[in-house]
């Protein structure tokens, strides 16, 4: 039984495949794409067995679908260096699809060349996502299964579309939205929450990271607890919820001795479920709201009381005020405003 | 599977390897200093700056005294102030400054020293304006250690931080527009697009994006602006060595009243570099036609590094040009002490608009 107790999956059950339970895994339209067959490998990280895999029509248009955005954004990224293979890796983290320029407003049929491909690409991969997404529901409903995961995914759809979709329409131009490419996207987001005065104000932004971090707190509270009552049989979580044993009450002691109060093995799943759905959930709304509602975060968080009023907001001055060069840094090496030739 | 196995883990290690050996990483512990009044609580890394950092010894000095240069030399245009000798050790100086490699003839027609056949001469002539330009009327950003040549020149003929505006891109029929993002550079920051430059350091284009209202009106400055603004000012921030930190306060990027006083500082920069963009870099591209072609080709011997490929446009001035990574050229060595020469009490360059720049009570922006 201590041979739970590692970090890694040490016991592996050679045994015959688990073979489909009703209902079938070939449901109409669909088939399965590989038989199953064993991985000592994946085994150490997962379970041994491999497959099979659902091949249906929305897993097929999904697919073909995503390698045509795919397709759009590397093309259009290597025709960028003139199809020159060893510039488009070097310059791969540097090199963009961009969206289309802000004369261009919402147009939907832009040129190709200015963000009509950035619009094809945004297309293909929304319609990609979404019907991942309905292959996700489907597959669940097949198997009897409630469809969080579903939903949960759909959180994170959620501030894709946001990004992407509902906030460019509603600020007016594709312009704003986000351009596909590494550090072009990375610039994006830094120049967002520069240009709307520090996304770190927008409470919705704070949620989010609460839910983001508190996610991975809750994720490792979980899991070492799991891992640690093993040899009391907690690998038989789902059994422990409806039949509590030694292992459940001696985690739920552990966190009562350390922190007076504890989830049990039932609602530990809600609250990981709930912060990671709300991670995105939160953070598109916080996105929304920013261009459309509220221009400059730390002045509205000023305003409500949340950051520190440190001096009433001046129009630009016309010159320094008075002994502001006369401040003797170690870079200005004693260098003060009066005696030059300016006046 | 196994072999699969094996190339993938092959594969993490060699990118983990490329990720730890190849770009440059500071190591803790950091060195910082405190940069302002503590209320503002800003600590800055020290910049180590790009190559060349230190200042050449100056040439021993000669009589200030004595016959002076206009009654000496024949064709002496800009240096009208200084003795014979004074002007003959400045020659020198310059010489080893800027074309140390190249010697006298870079500039001057064999032995004829009066001669103007060569166009680098007459370049010369103006960058010698430019220097006493920038040490006598715009000391608010260069006063106490000035500039001589070698702060941007470093021993080449073209200053090895300059920014040369890349050719327009060919319009594309069908593959998406791109903005121009570099080929080279030691970070990532040197990669990014430069050709909003020329609205901030040739043009007036106002630097202020950010909304001063809270609840949505209109008044937020456009996407592309605030694109370009922020790679703007992160040719700033990389050419001097800082982080926004060192201007900003970053709670509130547009507030004066929360910024450190070298935020002063930089707005009398990005006016200085305007100025001499306009009105003495512009010239001289004018006159040095050749710097335009490709880098390969014999006119200019000394083209850095970083500038390889097709060049249109001449080299401008930005922030880099001068500081070589550094918040103080040179660490803020006076090299102008050994030359006054170089800072005469007065010197509008010859456009009076010039001075208009230098003296003009600042506007928004």
């Amino acid at each position: 039984m201590a041979r739970f107790h590692t970090l890694f999956t040490s016991i592996e059950v050679a045994a015959p495949f688990e073979v489909p339970w009703p209902p079938p895994m070939s449901p109409p339209g669909g088939r399965v794409l590989r038989e199953p067959r064993h991985s000592v490998w994946l085994g150490r990280l997962g379970e041994t067995q491999v497959g099979p895999t659902h091949l249906g029509i929305l897993a097929i248009l999904s697919i073909v679908c995503g390698f045509i955005a795919f397709e759009i954004i590397g093309l259009n990224m290597w025709a960028s260096v003139d199809w020159n293979l060893l510039r488009f890796i070097k310059m791969l983290p540097f090199l963009a699809l961009e969206p289309p320029s802000a004369k261009q407003g919402l147009s939907i049929l832009p040129p190709l060349h200015d963000g009509g491909w950035w619009l094809l690409a945004g297309f293909f991969l929304t319609t990609s996502i979404l019907l991942w997404w309905a292959r996700m529901y489907s597959r669940a409903v097949a198997l009897g299964m409630g469809t969080h995961v579903a939903w949960a995914f759909a959180s994170a759809i959620w501030l894709y579309l946001v990004l992407g979709f509902f906030r460019p329409i509603l600020v007016g131009s594709w312009s704003e939205a986000v351009p596909f490419g590494i550090v072009p996207h990375l610039n994006w987001t830094a120049t967002f929450s520069v240009r709307y005065g520090n996304l770190f104000y927008n409470p919705f932004h704070m949620l989010s990271i609460v839910f983001l971090y508190g996610s991975t707190m809750l994720f490792t509270m979980h899991a070492g607890t799991i891992l640690s009552t093993a040899r009391y049989g907690s690998e038989r979580e789902t059994r422990e919820i409806v039949d509590p044993g030694s292992a459940s009450e001696r985690g739920s002691l552990f966190w009562r001795w350390t922190m007076g109060f504890n989830a049990n093995f039932d609602s530990i799943h809600k609250w990981a479920y709930w912060f990671a759905l709300l991670t995105t959930l939160t953070g598109g709304i916080g996105i929304l709201m920013t261009g459309t509602v509220v221009d400059n975060w730390y002045l509205w968080g000023v305003e409500h009381g949340i950051a520190p009023d440190y001096a009433p907001l001046q129009p630009i001055p016309s010159a320094p005020p008075p002994g502001a060069l006369d401040v003797k840094g170690p870079h200005l090496g004693g260098a003060t405003a009066s005696g030059d030739t300016v006046q | 599977m196994k072999s699969l196995t094996v190339i993938a883990g092959a594969g993490f290690v060699a990118a983990a390897a490329f990720i730890l050996l190849v770009p440059t990483w500071n190591r803790p512990p950091y060195t910082t200093e405190e940069i302002a009044v503590p209320a503002n609580d800003q600590f800055q890394p020290v910049a180590t700056g790009y190559a060349l950092n230190k200042a050449p010894p100056p040439l021993p000095a000669v009589d200030l005294g004595g016959p002076s240069a206009t009654a000496t030399y024949k064709n002496v245009h800009v240096l009208t102030d200084v003795s014979a000798a004074e002007f003959m050790r400045l020659q020198y100086a310059i010489t080893a400054w800027v074309s140390p490699k190249q010697g006298c003839a870079f500039c001057h027609e064999g032995t004829d020293w009066a001669s103007d056949a060569k166009p680098q001469k007459a370049a010369a002539r103006i960058m010698l304006q430019m220097t006493r330009h920038l040490n006598a009327d715009w000391s608010r950003h260069v006063a106490p250690s000035g500039m001589t040549c070698y702060t941007c020149h470093r021993g080449q003929p073209v200053p090895g931080q300059s920014w040369f505006p890349d050719a327009p891109e060919p319009a594309h029929v069908l593959a998406g527009d791109q903005d121009n993002w570099q080929e080279s550079g030691d970070t990532v920051r040197k990669f990014f697009p430069d050709n909003g430059f020329a609205e901030y350091f040739l043009d007036d284009q106002p630097i202020a994006v950010i909304s001063t209202s809270p609840i949505h009106n209109g008044t937020i400055g456009s996407w592309p602006e605030a694109n370009r603004i922020y790679e703007m000012m992160m040719q700033m921030s990389d050419g001097i060595g800082v982080n926004c930190g060192y201007c900003h306060q970053s709670r509130a990027f547009q507030d004066w009243n929360q910024s450190s006083p070298y935020r002063w500082n930089a707005w009398y920069a990005i006016r200085m570099t305007r100025d001499l963009n306009r009105h003495f870099l512009l010239p001289i591209a004018a006159i040095l036609p050749q710097s335009r072609k490709l880098i390969h080709e014999t006119q200019i011997p000394v083209m850095p590094v970083r500038m390889k490929g097709l060049q249109t446009g001449e080299g401008l001035v930005v922030c880099a040009t001068c500081h070589f990574g550094l918040p103080q050229p040179l660490n803020g060595a006076n090299m102008l002490q050994d030359y006054p020469g170089l800072a005469p009490a007065h010197a509008p360059a010859a456009d009076p608009a010039t001075h208009a720049d230098a003296t003009a009570a600042p506007a928004p922006g």
